[in-house]
């Protein structure tokens, strides 16, 4: 999985997962409800889609607000987490979502000005 | 002779029903006497089959029988005619287009055998009256009737000798006692029909003048009838002051001479509230002139008008000469130039509207309101506040026209409108104005980055917020004109320099010049003209921003630059003469920050050499989700 960090990974929103199973993305969203087994969580985006992130190991810690999850889209539309960085709120600017959705679908409409992919060499 | 007559042309305009451009005989034509303003001449047309007399010549066309191209028994395309049920239920025909095809002496004769046209007692044949002169001085209604009356008693013989061979004319007609009367009496109705409708139309007895024009109005004259369109009309107010209480309403009118507000209080509310309607036309006359109270009308006009219990107010079909509404409008960018609280006119394209809110006044009244930001050619964009009704209604989905007159201008936030209680809005009018306006805009005006002149939320004075790239500076030759030019940018720190970039000025507050360092502990400065044994350390910085597209040297001062240095002058002149690392790690740390910097840029000459100088006039830190926000405007812009 770690190969995963070396590909690049498109941000996407709910409406772009199915475009992008079986591959390594980065997803932002809120956290809205944490599975009691700790090992799945509910996010939704931008646009206020909900999706579904799964964890290798349960949490160990109170997850709130909005997370950039980076793994990979299963064929269900799920996101199995490789890494996640919690975006705090208490510190810097506060993340404007709806905001963060429209940028995605400017790279998205225009990939020929936002060539983020990388050889896979690094 | 070989032209044929629209048969039944005369039965159904008898009947008050719409021809379309019959083809007709004239078979006589007589001036009809009236003792004020133009003659007005009547006809008798034929369609072959029936003649019709009770028709009358629009004196427009009065010149077609002064320079004698209406002669009996010509034959005439009326283009356009109008019909009028008189007071007492009889109609007459308005010519008011007409086309000559045949003159008469190629018509050779009469065609056909007309006989008159019988409307059931009411014809249209003229009528007796046996009183042989009846002057048409005022006549008001009730005197027509009377004598119509008897007129009707013998038609036919009256349409007898109308069909005789002998073309009408008036002194046939006096010379038999009787023709001589209905030719009077026929005057006599005739002129309260030409009387109120100059240019046709509309049943407006009793006004015996001519159409006044609005910016002949005075409270010395009582007699004048108006024909005009209500440009503005407000809704029923109430009051309840020590006095007692009342409602009223008002109304503006507009006419091709000018524009005048009239109020109509308690009775006459009642009376014309439903009747009145904006953008509708109407003869009014008999109402009370006064000089204006300029607390509540804009309208340029020195008087306003009250109506009472005898005014009258009749609508009118005859629009053309009516202008729609009478706006001067003021070109966006000169709003700047106007004072504040000027009452101006505006129209433009409303580029974005904001939702409508509720606000409560300091009157505890809940009125709402909606801001909307209009742009015009000049490309500057200014915000207009709509309230109540108006706010609540507007729709700026799609990008209309909006055209405001009577717009109070104010400085809030630069410069901004708002829509008064007497403003009218209009939302795409039908205005050569507003049509050049919507060209200019799906052409190239969507695309304009315009600039508003009502602050927006983001950092500086609406008037300088000019948002530009590095590079456009030299794209754009910007600096080369007589004024300095402002701008906004977002731009990097590349390099500042550290020599020379403080220097000792003068202590004294606000004088900021460099003093001389006298070598005896002294320090002159010049300006002042006074020694100091201190001097007070001013920061001058030279610095270079960049951005993706290019890179400039700019000077900064004081201020700006002790907010990119994040030190005091004082406290970097102490650095730099105790601990040099120190000093360098200010510098260091100032490379490749972000800011918005807000900057001047002119043209400048030093001994025959000319450069663009910038200057740094502020700084502040990048707003990212502004800025975001704008690259994504600039984005859809460009997508379009």
């Amino acid at each position: 999985m770690a190969s995963l960090l070396d590909t690049s990974k498109p941000r996407i929103n709910c409406s772009m997962l199915s475009q992008h199973i079986g591959r390594g993305v980065c997803f932002v969203g809120r956290v809205e409800k944490v599975h009691p087994t700790g090992k799945t969580f509910s996010v939704s985006d931008g646009e206020g889609k909900s999706a579904t992130v799964e964890l290798n190991e349960p949490l160990e810690e109170e997850l709130s607000g909005i997370v950039e999850v980076i793994g990979m889209v299963s064929s269900k539309g799920v996101i199995t987490t490789t890494t996640y960085n919690i975006l705090r709120e208490d510190k810097g600017i506060p993340f404007d979502l709806e905001l963060y959705n429209e940028a995605l679908k400017v790279i998205h409409d225009f990939p020929q000005y936002y060539p983020f992919e990388v050889a896979a060499s690094g | 002779m070989n032209v044929p007559l629209t048969k039944g042309a005369v039965e159904a305009l008898c009947k008050g029903l719409d021809v379309d451009k019959p083809v007709l005989q004239l078979l006589n034509i007589r001036q009809i006497s009236n003792a004020s303003s133009p003659p007005r001449f009547r006809l008798m047309m034929s369609d072959g089959q029936h003649s019709l007399t009770s028709c009358l010549l629009a004196t427009q066309l009065n010149y077609l029988s002064e320079e004698n191209l209406l002669v009996p028994n010509c034959v005439c395309l009326l283009k356009k005619t109008t019909n009028n049920t008189l007071a007492d239920g009889r109609r007459v025909v308005v010519v008011m287009d007409m086309d000559i095809l045949k003159s008469a002496k190629e018509t050779g004769g009469k065609i056909g055998n007309p006989t008159p046209y019988n409307t059931d007692g009411k014809t249209s044949s003229p009528q007796k009256v046996s009183s042989s002169t009846y002057v048409p001085e005022s006549p008001p209604s009730a005197a027509v009737p009377g004598p119509s009356y008897r007129n009707y008693s013998s038609p036919r013989g009256r349409g007898g000798s109308f069909t005789g061979k002998t073309p009408m004319k008036a002194s046939p007609m006096k010379a038999s006692a009787i023709k001589a009367s209905p030719s009077k009496g026929l005057t006599m109705k005739v002129s309260p029909m030409k009387a109120s409708p100059m240019k046709a139309n509309s049943a407006s007895p009793g006004s015996s003048a001519k159409v006044n024009p609005i910016a002949s109005l005075n409270p010395y004259q009582s007699k004048w009838t108006i024909r005009a369109r209500v440009t503005n009309k407000s809704s029923i107010r109430t009051w309840s002051n020590s006095k007692g209480e009342g409602k009223l309403f008002s109304f503006e009118i507009v006419d091709e001479s000018g524009e005048i507000r009239i109020t109509a209080f308690n009775k006459e509310v009642d009376k014309f509230f439903s009747l009145v309607e904006q953008g509708k036309v109407y003869y009014i006359s008999k109402a009370t002139l006064k000089p204006a109270n300029k607390q509540y009308t804009t309208l340029k006009n020195d008087y306003e008008m009250t109506l009472h219990a005898h005014s009258s107010i009749v609508p009118c079909d005859d629009n053309q000469s009516i202008p729609t509404v009478h706006c001067d409008f003021v070109p966006i960018a000169e709003l700047e130039n106007r004072d504040k609280d000027a009452i101006i006119d505006v129209i433009g394209i409303c580029k974005s509207a904001e939702d409508v809110s509720r606000i409560t006044t300091k009157n505890s009244r809940e009125v709402s309101k909606r801001a909307l930001s209009i742009i015009d050619e000049t490309g500057k964009v200014v915000t207009v506040t709509l309230w109540g009704e108006e706010a609540e209604n507007f729709d700026g989905s799609t990008q209309p026209v909006v055209a405001i007159k009577g717009a109070r201008l104010s400085d809030f936030g630069g410069r901004s409108l708002s829509a008064l209680f007497s403003s009218t809005v209009m939302v795409n009018p039908d205005i050569p104005q507003a049509f050049r306006l919507r060209a200019w805009y799906d052409r190239e005006g969507f695309a304009v980055n315009s600039q508003s002149l009502t602050e927006t939320r983001s950092a500086g004075t609406g008037l300088n917020m000019n948002w530009k790239t590095l590079s456009d500076i030299k794209n754009e030759d910007m600096g080369h004109g007589e004024k300095a030019q402002y701008f906004s940018c977002v731009a990097t720190v590349l390099y500042i320099r550290k020599e020379n970039c403080l220097y000792q000025a003068c202590p004294s507050a606000d004088c900021n010049k460099k003093v001389i360092d006298q070598q005896n502990g002294l320090y002159r400065c010049e300006k002042c003209n006074k020694e100091f044994p201190n001097f007070k350390y001013r920061l001058l910085l030279s610095a270079n921003l960049a951005d993706f597209g290019d890179n400039q040297w700019v000077t900064c001062f004081q201020e700006t630059a002790e907010a990119l240095l994040g030190h005091s002058a004082e406290t970097l002149g102490h650095l730099r003469d105790t601990d040099e690392a120190a000093f360098d790690e200010v510098f260091q740390k100032a490379n490749f920050t972000t800011h918005i910097f807000k900057n001047r840029v002119k043209l400048e000459t030093y001994n025959d050499e000319s450069r663009v100088k910038v200057t740094v006039m502020e700084v502040q830190p990048v707003d990212h989700r502004e800025y975001s926000r704008r690259l994504l405007q600039n984005i859809y812009k460009l997508a379009r």
